[in-house]
């Protein structure tokens, strides 16, 4: 069963770069990396399959359901630079903030919500700063509550916006570990990367992105030489020029 | 001299009192979200953006219902809302649709509107000198005539707020912090910020009356920047905010009655912002983690700790120096060295214990690190005040426990008493 299928997504996004005509399907199990270069669509595509980011045009469904049905399934984790560091919260209370969606209105966290949090604040190795500031951890100790907290949402598929980012190694270790054990229960990742070093280790999937989808599949097919070049080189200039001629036009800046 | 609890049971210092006390809370409440987002001028602009409103207000119900009091502060709080959330709306357009920058819109705003208020008071001055005078009276606030009808309406609006905050406590924290996130639960961000700035313009509204349109600002935010530094939970900066921001208003009301005399007179509303800028700064000094002179003390405490253990230091390798009192004297307290001033068995312990970290340190940054050997002496002086004793342990077996630093000095064993 195929767990997202997009089709014809097109995104016009102010300020980022577009995402034309987007078609891919993504099977169940599967740790999908997602690449490109800088500017070519990768958050932008995340963001439009959470429904953060509304797309021009095109069908997006998860387990062949709108986003809207299946929204506790799909679990997230921005990119570290996108929240302030300094707010006054402990690196608990960030971690609980993953049950919120199933949590009422005005409801006490329950005992079984704690408890999820102490597990998974355990899994990332993070339980003894569970009562830090957020501000005055490293890093990779910050990405380390991030996946806590999709952890602790407990979904089907996860969508991580450059979780490698910045880390030190033994935290990507550790990421690379959970990941693995996610997808052996079944679960789904869809991972935005930018390290080619290790994409061959860390995913059995892969969607290259510029702007254009350049190609979608498992790894051993996809990953060669031409497609990397298709992904990286200088070719999608033209492309790049046109969109942002597109964009000043539609805007009235043209 | 007023006794304190007159404050709360007299007929005419009781609603002032009150008054102040409400209004400070409610605005503390929201300041924080204002604050935390990093939106502080926003307070500023929209209490400025009020000020037409102030003086229509004033002027329409003046000439349609001259003679009632409650009636006039009603169309004034309405024409004040009016405008203030004009404000807001405009400010959004020019930042969401015109893209000007934040800091530019926010200015534009505040002189705009603010300019506007000022050139209808003044054509009006010479018609209704008396209501123009009312107008002015809110540039700067004015908490004493205040009535229970104030109390009454403050006391609500207070409650409103109070009353959101509780009850969109999570999804606020959530909002607030890592707003894509909340959307991506089914949290609607954007119909709770909006809720919320309708808030803030109300508090900002109620705020007016009592410490003014020029001030207002100030205890939006004052409670929000005291609080901060004293904790690191969400909940406690609301809590705490909030208790600063009654402290404030109640303060501020009280100096303002008890202090002058029959040759002057102090305004309650500048009165509350320097009790409020007071407690703010007393806690970027004070704070227990941050504060400026605790941080100060704490970084003295390091030095003379440095000193000592140098101090102990010389006294092992038996060099001939001549110490202060208070060093030695604390060197006794430790029982480091007894009455004569001959190292005790404890001290010598510790000394090596200190020696062994500093060599420890030379030889990791030597072998580790790649370091020149004449050059690592200076970071291990520094460091072997630093070294915990779980990093010790690490260090030894990192370097299975080497018996000689670079410079071919032996290192002490590990001293399992040594504190």
């Amino acid at each position: 069963m195929n767990i997202l299928e997009v089709e014809q997504l097109t995104v016009n996004y102010e300020k980022t770069s577009v995402l034309w005509d987007i078609n891919f399907v993504i099977p169940e199990g599967k740790i999908v990396g997602i690449l490109g270069p800088n500017g070519a669509g990768k958050s932008t595509l995340l963001k439009a399959l959470l429904g953060l980011v509304k797309p021009l045009n095109g069908t997006i469904s998860f387990f062949g359901k709108p986003l809207s049905k299946v929204r506790k399934k799909i679990g997230y984790v921005p990119q570290r630079s996108s929240v302030d560091w300094d707010f006054p919260i402990t690196a608990f209370d960030l971690v609980m903030m993953g049950r919120y969606g199933k949590l009422g209105l005005l409801k006490w966290a329950s005992k079984e919500d704690r408890e999820a949090t102490r597990q998974a604040l355990c899994q990332v190795e993070m339980l003894p700063f569970a009562d830090r500031q957020i501000g005055q951890l490293s890093g990779g100790q910050q990405q380390r509550l991030f996946i806590a907290r999709a952890l602790v949402q407990d979904a089907d598929v996860y969508l991580l916006d450059e979780p490698f980012a910045g880390i030190d190694m033994a935290t990507e270790k550790t990421l690379v570990g959970l990941f693995e054990t996610l997808r052996k229960k079944g679960k789904t990742l869809l991972i935005v990367h930018h390290n080619l070093a290790s994409t061959e280790n860390y995913f059995d999937w892969l969607i290259l992105l510029n702007t254009c989808l350049i190609a979608a599949g498992p790894v051993s097919d996809v990953f060669n030489q031409q497609n990397i070049w298709r992904t990286y080189g200088r070719s999608s200039i033209l492309l790049d020029e046109a969109a942002i001629k597109a964009k000043n036009k539609t805007s009235g800046l043209l | 001299m007023t006794p304190l609890l007159d404050f709360f049971s007299d007929p005419i210092l009781r609603p002032s009192t009150l008054g102040c006390m409400l209004m400070c809370f409610a605005s503390a409440l929201v300041g924080v979200v204002v604050f935390l987002r990093k939106r502080s001028l926003i307070g500023e602009t929209l209490s400025h953006a009020s000020f037409p409103g102030v003086v229509i207000g004033v002027f329409v119900s003046a000439l349609l219902m001259p003679f009632s009091d409650e009636l006039i502060s009603l169309a004034i709080l309405c024409g004040a809302f009016l405008f203030a959330f004009l404000g807001l709306k405009t400010l959004s357009f020019l930042e969401n649709k015109a893209r000007v920058k934040a800091d530019s819109a926010l200015c534009f705003v505040l002189a705009s509107f603010f300019g506007l208020g000022i050139l209808i008071a003044s054509r009006l001055q010479q018609t209704y000198p008396l209501w123009y005078k009312q107008a002015l009276s809110f540039l700067y606030g004015q908490a004493a005539t205040m009535t229970n009808m104030h109390i009454l309406l403050y006391g609500c609006f207070s409650l409103v707020i109070l009353g959101f905050i509780l009850y969109f406590y999570r999804y606020l924290e959530a909002v607030n912090f890592d707003p894509s996130f909340s959307e991506t639960l089914g949290i609607q961000s954007k119909r709770l910020d909006e809720i919320m700035f309708f808030l803030i313009v109300l508090a900002i509204v109620i705020g007016i009356r009592s410490v003014g349109v020029v001030l207002m600002a100030g205890m939006l935010i004052g409670p929000a920047v005291t609080a901060r530094p004293l904790t690191n939970r969400l909940s406690y900066h609301f809590a705490l905010a909030g208790a600063f921001g009654v402290a404030s208003g109640f303060l501020g009301n009280y100096l303002s009655v008890v202090i002058p005399n029959e040759d002057y007179s102090l305004p309650t509303g500048p009165m509350i912002l320097m009790v409020s800028s007071l407690f703010c700064f007393l806690s970027l000094l004070l704070a227990p983690r941050s504060g400026l002179i605790t941080r100060f003390l704490r970084m003295r405490q390091f030095s003379f700790r440095c000193s000592l253990e140098n101090a102990l230091k010389s006294l092992w390798k038996g060099e001939r120096k001549v110490f202060s009192p208070l060093i030695l004297w604390k060197l006794k307290q430790h029982k480091w060295i007894d009455p004569q001033g001959t190292l005790t068995p404890l001290g010598k312990a510790t000394a090596e214990n200190i020696i062994r970290l500093h060599r420890l340190w030379e030889v990791y940054l030597v072998d580790y690190m790649g370091q020149k050997v004449e050059k690592v002496h200076r970071t291990a002086e520094e460091l072997e005040h630093l070294l915990s004793p779980e990093l010790e342990k690490e260090l030894t077996e990192l370097l299975h426990n080497p018996r000689h630093d670079p410079h071919h000095q032996p290192i002490p064993p590990a001293n399992l008493e040594a504190p």
